[in-house]
């Protein structure tokens, strides 16, 4: 210890101790001079030993190494930039991805003692089910002796007032929030009092709902609210900081002994089943001194206890394996099956795998541009090499001072990736409405992350050139032609690919889907959840909707199972010729292409009582019936009519293609077949106005009200949906196009690097033939000859690449066509023309060479 | 990497530490007395180099076995002395005790063998 200190002392004062030093050795050697001895050998090397005793020389060298490094990056501020830049891209992109695992995967959530927070599931020996009925756990509450609480958690849409949008409602046990840690941003969080169904009905808004809905006004705790229609007072707003467990961010959390009264129908409270919407998500914490394993003992036993009360409804052996719940991959999702589906984890990890293996092609990418330009500057500075060499240096310390110049760049390259990493994780957050507790704001985890991957990068693109300088010899080698190949290809298939992207874009907001979404409402009572019996739904629907058409303003009225841009939709698969079609079945009413204003294109239009007649799309009529006349035509689903007999169609007309449920899709293709006598618990009403819809959403709403007063229908502008659906592509097509752009950039540093490269070998070449009267032109010609093939290959596999990616995004993406020929020579004369520039550029100088000097020049 | 060539006369550094500590040990000394000292005490035989002296002088500082004070010498001279340490004398005795040892068995190696 004491040791440590003195040498600490040697540090700080090695200047000091030094002069000293030399003042000694100076008297030494006076008082062998005098004595007739001779001084041996240098000084100044003398003292040097002396002073490595000291354990620090290697200091004053990093030192001497970083003010060169430094030195040397502010005579070409230019390609320094381009290094940080390159290299800041490659780390943002891994810091992004390992950023985002983090805050999955590793963090813990931010709620109170997450590591004593266990989910549990049920296991049977043949059923799994990830929910558990609500009853069981208050059992299990009541009883676990190894568990200090049981929570749990279940979640509905409750339509707000007379809201367009239902948030998440989480109805939760009363100690939910305080046994979490959560605090109230404003009023107060729920207490035992509140629970019950005697207690006064309660909710507590949700941070980001606050925010957007009541524009985060104070005042607004202690008022009520209708929930379904439903009385309650917001008594708090939940801290923005808290997470809870679960996956959304939910715009009110309410008491689970009030989910019947705001949920008509609902037996929670008393089902044991498990079977009539009665499962929750169950937490325990664990007791102090308690362990997992002996929480899940005492509920097996518990769960056999129960059984003799509830013999159908405790499984025979039933177990409730837990995991960690104190973590964000943990949360939410439910599902019952036979077997015990793969965690969350075990799911995202092949995603994870995924997004890994790209940004480390990104990062390696861009360490192999990184050490392409450095061996180029290392040619160019061969004399400098040399003479350092001459002076004495020896190779370990010539490739020490270039490794540590690349460190230099490296840490930098280090700084603006955390940056860029950690500003790119926040853009995707937003896009995706996560939900506000996840912080991506690196920790000391994320910050180590990216100071390990600049240093692997400074090795990766430091170290070969470093060592082939220092050995003054540098060759151009197949791997990194093969890199620059890799390159083109694969910027040139992001920049196709984002040309696909913003036309598709182009073509979705100018042209018009098949039909028309501007003055749409659509109305949706969710009879089935309320309990309606087919009979009864159909009279609701229809009284609705005589009730709706005598309404000023209003000009038709249709009916959909699967309402346009509403996310549910009904498919089937049919072969044809060997291929599979799938089908969009839209099961509709008569009245319901008149009020989308979806045209009929031949026959005619479904009539009342038209049971075994069918509309086809122009889209289905061209592939089911391609050089045929689809009219008249017999077909089938597969489905079967109350006998179990299989129903068979006939076409009886063919309607315009319009791609309501799949607006991303093309070549989606329609039917259209009238709804059946089951069918209408499950419909929604779709509203054409003369007007602007807006104002008619309120009068569809008290209409509604004035049928059924238990039933608070959504309400939706179909151009908001819509609106909504479009967002999501041009952000989808600014990613891929941002991606393209830094990926062309990347590559022509890469070209810039190389073709300088090869300039700085053939200058003497280039002199002489200058020297010779070649012209410049000639000379150019000869310098793009040598990397012409590897461009044009990388070009044709990237052309490939962006054809086979483009087949594969088609589905996803809007009106994406894969043969799309202006796309393709965009991007490839916009790939030809930057490539050219960056080439150009190191080539100019080539041409500015001074045949004299260029002759000289070893 | 720089390696020094080392005279034939020279001693290994250990037992060039052992030395200089014994010097030390009948009182403060400067750097090329201490060379002195070693020279006249073994007859003329052994002969240390300011290459090797100071680096082991640096070395025996930075452990703490003696300590190093400004005074003037005898030609009126600012000059370092270096003073052994109550850790320096413990460090002697115990090399000296090795040293013993060592040599009584190489000695009986020697004879007997």
């Amino acid at each position: 210890m004491t040791r440590l200190l003195r040498r600490l002392h040697y540090l700080l004062n090695r200047r000091r101790l030094d002069n000293e030093l030399a003042e000694e050795m100076e008297f030494h050697r006076e008082m062998a001079a005098k004595s007739g001895g001779m001084p041996m050998g240098d000084a100044l090397r003398l003292r040097e030993d002396s002073r490595e005793a000291w354990g620090w020389t290697w200091i004053d060298r990093l030192g001497q190494d970083l003010r060169y490094s430094f030195r040397m990056m502010r005579t070409s501020p230019g390609f320094s930039f381009a290094a940080v830049l390159v290299l800041g891209i490659g780390i943002g992109a891994t810091v992004a991805a390992f950023s985002a695992f983090n805050m999955i995967v590793l963090r813990k959530l931010p709620i109170r003692d997450p590591d004593t927070i266990l989910r549990f599931q049920r296991q049977g020996p043949k059923e799994f089910w990830s929910d558990v009925p609500y009853t069981h756990t208050v059992f299990y509450r009541e009883h676990a002796k190894t568990l200090s609480t049981v929570l749990a958690l279940t979640s509905a849409r409750l339509v707000v007032e007379e809201d367009e949008k239902s948030p998440i409602t989480y109805f939760v046990t009363s100690d939910f929030l305080s046994e979490l840690g959560a605090s109230a941003r404003v009023g107060r969080i729920f207490t035992a009092a509140d629970d019950g169904p005697q207690a006064p009905p309660v909710v507590v808004l949700g941070h980001g709902f606050w925010q957007s809905r009541f524009a985060g006004d104070p005042l607004v705790v202690g008022k009520t609210i209708h929930l379904n229609g439903k009385t309650a007072t917001i008594i708090g707003v939940a801290a923005q900081e808290f997470s809870g467990l679960g996956a959304d961010a939910p715009g009110f959390w309410a008491m689970i002994g009030q989910h019947p009264y705001f949920v008509h129908g609902s037996e929670i409270t008393t089902d044991f089943t498990g079977q009539r919407n009665s499962g929750v998500v169950m937490w325990g914490r664990l007791c102090p001194g308690a362990t997992a394993a002996g929480a899940e003992t005492e509920l097996a036993t518990l769960a056999a206890q129960l059984r003799q009360a509830h013999p159908d409804d405790v499984w025979e052996g039933e177990r409730l394996p837990s995991e960690p719940g104190g973590y964000a991959q943990n949360v939410g999702s439910t599902n019952r099956g036979s077997d015990r589906p793969p965690s969350l984890r075990t799911r995202l990890y092949p995603i994870f795998g995924l997004v890994g293996a790209l940004v480390l092609l990104i990062f390696a990418v861009a360490c192999g541009n990184l050490g392409s330009l450095l061996l180029a500057r290392g040619a160019a500075r061969q004399r400098e090499m040399s003479i350092r060499v001459s002076v004495g240096a020896g190779a370990g310390r010539l490739i020490r001072q270039l490794f540590t110049e690349s460190l230099v760049l490296a840490a930098m390259g280090s700084i603006v990736g955390l940056v860029l990493g950690s500003v790119v994780l926040r853009v995707i957050l937003v896009w995706t409405d996560a939900p506000a507790w996840l912080d991506p704001s690196p920790d000391a985890r994320v910050v180590f992350f990216a100071l390990a991957v600049g240093c692997a990068a400074a090795i990766f693109f430091g170290l070969t050139p470093a060592l082939h300088i220092a050995k003054q010899k540098a060759r151009m080698t197949f791997g990194r032609t093969f890199l620059i190949g890799a390159q083109v290809a694969s910027s040139c298939v992001l920049l196709i690919v984002a040309g696909l992207l913003i036309r598709a874009f182009d073509r979705v907001t100018s042209s018009s889907p098949g039909f028309e979404y501007q003055h749409v409402i659509s109305i949706d009572p969710d009879l089935g959840s309320h309990g309606y019996s087919p009979a009864r739904a159909r009279t609701y629907i229809d009284d609705l909707r005589s009730r709706l058409l005598a309404t000023p303003g209003v000009e038709s009225v249709g009916v959909s199972s699967t309402p346009p841009l509403g996310g549910s939709r009904i498919m089937a698969s049919v072969e044809v010729e060997g291929r599979q079609l799938d089908i969009y079945i839209h099961q509709v009413d008569a009245s319901y292409l008149s009020t989308m204003k979806i045209p009929i294109v031949r026959g005619r239009d479904l009539a009342p009582g038209d049971t075994r007649s069918i509309l086809v799309s122009e889209s289905m009529a061209r592939r089911r019936w391609p050089n045929e006349d689809a009219l008249g035509k017999p077909f089938s689903t597969g489905s079967v009519d109350e006998d179990g007999k299989p129903i068979d169609f006939t076409v009886v007309g063919v309607a315009g293609s319009a791609r309501s449920l799949a607006l991303k899709d093309p070549e989606a293709v329609e039917m259209y077949r009238l709804v059946g006598e089951n069918g209408f618990a499950g419909v929604t009403l779709l509203v054409r106005t003369a007007g602007a819809p807006e104002t008619l959403t309120s009068v569809a709403m008290k209409a509604a009200k004035a049928l059924d007063p238990e039933i608070t229908p959504r309400v939706q502008l179909l151009k908001t949906l819509f609106r909504q659906n479009v967002r999501d592509v041009e952000r989808s097509a600014f990613a891929v196009t941002a991606l393209g752009v830094i990926a062309l950039l990347v590559a022509c540093l890469g070209i810039v690097g190389l073709v300088a490269y090869a300039v700085s070998q053939r200058t003497k070449e280039i002199g002489i033939r200058m020297a010779l009267g070649a012209e410049p032109t000639h000379i150019l010609t000869s310098l793009a000859h040598q990397f012409q093939r590897t461009v044009v290959v990388g070009l044709i596999v990237g052309v490939a690449g962006a054809a086979a990616l483009s087949q594969a995004l088609r589905r996803e993406l809007y009106g994406l066509s894969t043969l799309d020929p202006v796309s393709y020579i965009a991007a490839v004369t916009l790939f030809i023309f930057v490539v050219g520039l960056a080439a150009l550029l190191p080539a100019r100088k080539a041409l500015r060479v001074d045949p004299l000097t260029a002759l000289r020049c070893d | 990497m720089r390696t020094l060539s080392m005279p034939k006369n020279e001693m290994p550094s250990g037992a060039l530490v052992l030395l200089i500590l014994r010097v030390l040990r009948s009182g403060p000394l400067h750097g090329y007395a201490i060379a002195q000292r070693i020279h006249q005490l073994s007859s003329d035989a052994l002969r240390v180099e300011e290459g090797s002296l100071y680096p082991a002088l640096q070395k025996i500082l930075l452990n703490g076995w003696v300590t190093a004070n400004w005074g003037i010498s005898e030609t009126n001279r600012k000059v370092r002395f270096y003073k052994i340490t109550r850790d320096g004398l413990k460090q002697l005795e115990s090399e000296m005790t090795d040293y013993d040892r060592q040599t009584r068995a190489i000695q009986a190696i020697l004879r007997t063998a």
